[in-house]
């Protein structure tokens, strides 16, 4: 007799209405609710977000310099004792005939044994006029290959090392020092008793960035006047992608002998780097963003509890009306998932702004997967589900009778 | 009129037992109520009223004894259909209405069809309808903070009526009512009445019980007709 007409059925539209008003009557307590949550989500947005941006800006960063760089030295290091070979003269030549060099250039620090560098002299008792500078012998490609920019004046060319012309190229901080501005005028610096004629003013170098503090000489005339004995550094500049091959190939073309006997200074693989830097990045702080996830649920979990008790009144009631257990915990359920939800959307907003502000500050690009942000809400819906399961169960499990008089309300 | 009984308790009992102590909130009840009838039954507090009510309202299983309503053995029916019977058949009254303070007059009343097969456009009109019945139409957007008790309660019975019920079930209606409140809930009971609603008060209030037709008493979880 008593038929399906009469089976309690609760719509969806009107579940959704139901646990939204239960959110939305007491806004504060919700947002409060929410608020570890949004901690979590936010500080997880952020974390991969910000890992990501960084490692884009650090990809960047090596394509320009790093990924382009190859140094080869004859140096054994900082333990490293004596060297084992000389690099030869024409290192440069060598090098600058492999495939995928864009501008090779060889160096070495040149032992002044204790001169002092002058410029003309002033004779200004106050003043200093002497320096301890220290002067580096450079091939002609040196300053293509070190990237660099001349302010005034020229770089020497192999002619000037040939002839071993007492000509100078003085780094940006040397000139400063020697008071020297302009070069039209062909100013004349001392090293000791012997002069240069200055050529150039260098202004800046985006590699072996000690070439601004020294004096730089031709090969040619250090090794007529300070015997030098052979180049210790070779700088190559590379096309993008050719580095890592040409890491190979240098020591060979340098020292055929003894390929092994070079240290060579290639860049890491580009994707190696972001993918250690996102790394070590993501792990620690992922697992704070989790933590502080876990905390959200906990502080979700609890206060749906408290509000099941407090609601024990609302919840007999609707027994009464004809709802059923599920339909109970169903809108527990669904309100603790609303905080989750909503507190993931507030969270990865803050975390996209954390992004932001932190590039904005540092100048990077923000790069992120817009699926983070897109995925985050669900993370903290999933969050605010597994936080309501207990007190739904809770509230489905009150009998009416009891929760009828227990609330007045 | 129709001599089906709605409601046919045959020696209903409902033990209750916590720890080794079982008590008998309800012994042996036998009751009869048939559809337009206006019962009331009264007796002191403890005396298993309230008891007696659950059960009748599906609210709680008896232990022993049949429970028929409209004619189906209630404990032979699945949790889904005594929910449904609770959300087509029966409305309710409590003594602390049990109103929805963040939502108005109207939003209460609707809460009972939420849980049926009313199709929702029908939602609105029905608790105009209900309202207009109890007389609170001017308070149909007012929250129940600003109403008066005796408003409240009627609101809660516009809010049991408005589903359309076989019966409506009220516990202690006038519990929490001053005299004026109560005349006037009682009153509509009347008038709800001479509609053809079926009508269970339990009450502890013998001016309450003077009201309905026919009044049974509860005494040690004994159901009596009066002498």
């Amino acid at each position: 007799m008593t038929s399906a007409r009469f089976r309690a059925r609760f719509r969806l539209k009107d579940l959704l209405a139901e646990a939204l008003a239960g959110l939305f009557t007491r806004p504060g307590r919700s947002l409060l609710t929410a608020l570890g949550a949004v901690l979590g989500i936010a500080s997880l947005v952020a974390t991969l977000g910000i890992a990501e941006t960084a490692g884009a800006q650090i990809v960047t960063a090596f394509d320009e310099l790093a990924a382009t760089s190859v140094v080869v030295t004859n140096e054994r290091g900082f333990f490293g004792g004596e060297t084992r070979v000389a690099l030869p003269w024409d290192s440069e030549e060598r090098i600058a005939r492999l495939n995928g060099v864009i501008a090779a250039g060889t160096m070495a620090e040149v032992n002044l044994a204790g001169r002092l560098t002058s410029a003309v002299p002033v004779n200004d008792p106050l003043g200093l006029t002497e320096f301890q500078v220290p002067m580096i012998a450079a091939s002609p490609g040196l300053l293509a290959a070190s990237l660099g920019e001349l302010s005034s004046g020229r770089w020497f060319d192999s002619g000037h090392s040939v002839r071993a012309d007492r000509v100078a190229v003085l780094g940006n901080g040397v000139a400063q020092r020697l008071n020297v501005t302009r070069v039209d005028q062909q100013p004349v610096v001392f090293v000791g008793d012997d002069s240069y004629v200055v050529l150039g003013i260098l202004e800046d170098v985006r590699r072996q960035p000690e070439l601004l503090n020294s004096i730089i000489v031709p090969e040619g005339t250090a090794r007529e006047l300070y015997e030098l004995e052979s180049p210790t550094t070779v700088q190559i500049h590379t096309e993008i992608g050719a580095a890592s091959l040409i890491s190979t190939q240098a020591p060979i073309a340098v020292s055929p002998d003894d390929p092994g006997a070079v240290q060579v200074q290639a860049p890491l693989e580009p994707e190696e780097v972001r993918a250690d830097v996102e790394e070590d990045v993501n792990a620690l702080f992922l697992m704070l963003g989790g933590v502080s996830l876990l905390v959200g649920a906990i502080g979700i979990a609890n206060v749906t509890l408290v509000s099941v008790l407090e609601r024990v009144g609302e919840i007999g009631l609707r027994r009464a009306l004809g709802a059923g257990r599920r339909h109970i915990a169903y809108q527990f359920l669904l309100e603790s998932t609303g905080v989750g939800f909503f507190g993931g959307v507030i969270g990865a907003s803050l975390g996209v702004l954390v992004v932001v502000s932190v590039s904005a500050v540092r100048t990077w690009t923000p790069v992120m997967d817009a699926r983070i942000a897109l995925a985050a809400p669900l993370l903290g819906g999933l969050v605010g589900l597994v936080a309501g399961l207990y007190p739904a169960w809770r509230a489905s499990r009150m009998a009416p009778v009891d929760s009828l008089r227990a609330g007045m309300g | 009129m129709n001599a089906a009984p709605l409601i046919r308790l045959e020696g209903v009992g409902r033990r209750f037992r916590s720890g080794t102590i079982e008590v008998e909130a309800l012994r042996d009840a036998h009751l009869e109520i048939k559809p337009g009838e206006y019962l009331s039954i009264v007796g002191p507090s403890g005396s298993g009223k309230s008891t007696l009510l659950n059960i009748i309202a599906l609210l709680d299983r008896q232990t022993s004894g049949v429970y028929r309503f409209e004619g189906s053995v209630v404990t032979e029916l699945s949790e889904g259909y005594r929910t449904g019977l609770r959300a087509h058949r029966i409305g309710f009254v409590f003594q602390s209405f049990h109103l929805l303070a963040h939502r108005t007059v109207t939003e209460n009343v609707i809460l009972s069809m939420l849980y049926n097969r009313l199709p929702p456009k029908e939602r609105k009109p029905r608790a105009r309808a209900a309202l207009e019945r109890v007389g609170l139409s001017h308070r149909a957007d007012f929250r129940p903070g600003r109403l008066s008790g005796g408003e409240r309660q009627r609101v809660a019975i516009a809010r049991a009526i408005a589903t359309g019920p076989a019966i409506l079930i009220c516990d202690e209606p006038t519990g929490n009512l001053d005299s004026a409140s109560t005349e006037s809930v009682l009153d509509l009971f009347d008038e709800l009445r001479s509609d053809g609603l079926t009508l269970l008060v339990v009450t502890h209030d013998p001016a309450v019980s003077a009201r309905a037709e026919r009044t049974l008493q509860m005494h040690d979880g004994r159901l009596s007709e009066p002498s």
